[in-house]
């Protein structure tokens, strides 16, 4: 649900390795069925790995992490009118702004990583902003230093939102280290954007992810 | 030093923990040649460019990175190193380094490992991450 290629200028790995490393996470028991491209403040319509896809049979979807001025948002279900109305590369933009934006178009968008030390939503909240759109945040970021997940976790039992998982990797080895498990299928950006409003999905650890959920 | 086919996807490099002291990155400065005061040593100029206190050079932290690969597959066996410094890495402070193998292929006669790379602080902290590539010998 969370991840950066070379697309994004400070990633090392690219679409081809995740997916070769996909088969050795399988190869060691677990179960992973696809992959999020999110890369930073902007959306590639121009990249297509359906090939890469069916060949190693890895879902690979595109959405988009961007930098608003309450944190980062991931977007999914990113649509050509999507970007007409936001400026992806605008990394002052109003998030509430962007969340509103993101319904009309078909599109959802939720914070990344809350509980971040001094960029998360959990800090801009304790400094009295308030979110209303917010329903699911990442809950689980594999990229979170010690107390961060914590703190998502907190801001989700305060404020009754829901969490999805992912790994925020930047390197090959790191992809799917968190996940989010779903119990609708999923085949599209639309089927994931129907699923997470759905609100039928769990995030997890691949630790405890083996030959189960994915 | 490992040969190639005894070497498979998903090993490890390491982890080894390393600790950047004020005397080593002042000892590396003095090779360096860095020009006096700087941020890595002064702390008030460490301040004044808005650090929490006087880091590691990134090609310091470069070389023990380096290090940790040539200490695996030998001397000269480094043919690639990219790196991402994403955070400040302070000294006097635990830092631990590790590498994953993510990719083994034959190119042009050469026995090629790839990994990723990390160094990482206790709390989680991922200060520099990146990319290597390193040759080793075939039976």
């Amino acid at each position: 649900m969370h991840s950066h290629s070379v697309s994004s200028d400070d990633s090392r790995a690219t679409v081809e390795q995740y997916v070769k490393w996909i088969q050795v996470l399988r190869k060691r028991g677990h179960t992973v069925d696809g992959i999020v491209l999110t890369e930073h403040r902007k959306f590639d319509f121009d990249k297509d790995y359906s090939d890469l896809a069916g060949q190693y049979d890895v879902l690979v979807l595109k959405g988009s992490e961007l930098d608003t001025r309450y944190g980062h948002f991931l977007v999914y279900g990113v649509t050509q009118a999507l970007t007409q109305a936001m400026d992806f590369s605008d990394v002052h933009m109003d998030a509430r702004a962007l969340m509103q934006a993101a319904r009309r178009h078909d599109a959802i968008a939720l914070p990344a990583h809350p509980g971040r030390f001094g960029i998360g939503l959990t800090d801009y909240i304790a400094q009295g902003e308030s979110f209303d759109d917010v329903e699911i945040v990442e809950l689980l970021n594999g990229g979170s230093r010690k107390g961060e997940n914590e703190r998502a976790e907190e801001l989700c039992k305060s404020h009754n939102l829901l969490g999805i998982g992912g790994s925020d990797a930047h390197l090959t080895s790191h992809i799917a280290t968190c996940m989010t498990d779903f119990k609708t299928p999923i085949k599209t950006e639309n089927d994931l954007v129907e699923a997470l409003l759905g609100k039928e999905f769990q995030p997890v650890w691949l630790k405890n992810v083996v030959n189960g959920a994915s | 030093m490992p040969y190639y086919d005894e070497i498979e996807l998903g090993d490890e490099i390491g982890p080894v923990e390393k600790v950047a002291t004020d005397e080593e990155v002042a000892n590396f400065c003095d090779v360096w040649g860095a020009p006096k005061p700087n941020r890595f040593t002064d702390p008030d100029v460490a301040a004044k460019a808005g650090m929490p206190g006087t880091i590691v050079p990134g090609i310091m932290t470069m070389a023990m990175m380096a290090q940790l690969l040539t200490d695996w597959g030998g001397p000269g066996s480094i043919k690639d190193l990219d790196l991402v410094f994403r955070q400040p890495v302070p000294h006097n402070r635990p830092l631990t380094l590790a590498a994953t193998i993510t990719d083994l292929r034959e190119e042009d006669g050469e026995n090629l490992v790839e990994c990723d790379i990390l160094m990482t602080g206790t709390e989680g902290e991922r200060y520099v991450g990146g990319k290597a590539i390193v040759v080793v010998a075939g039976r």
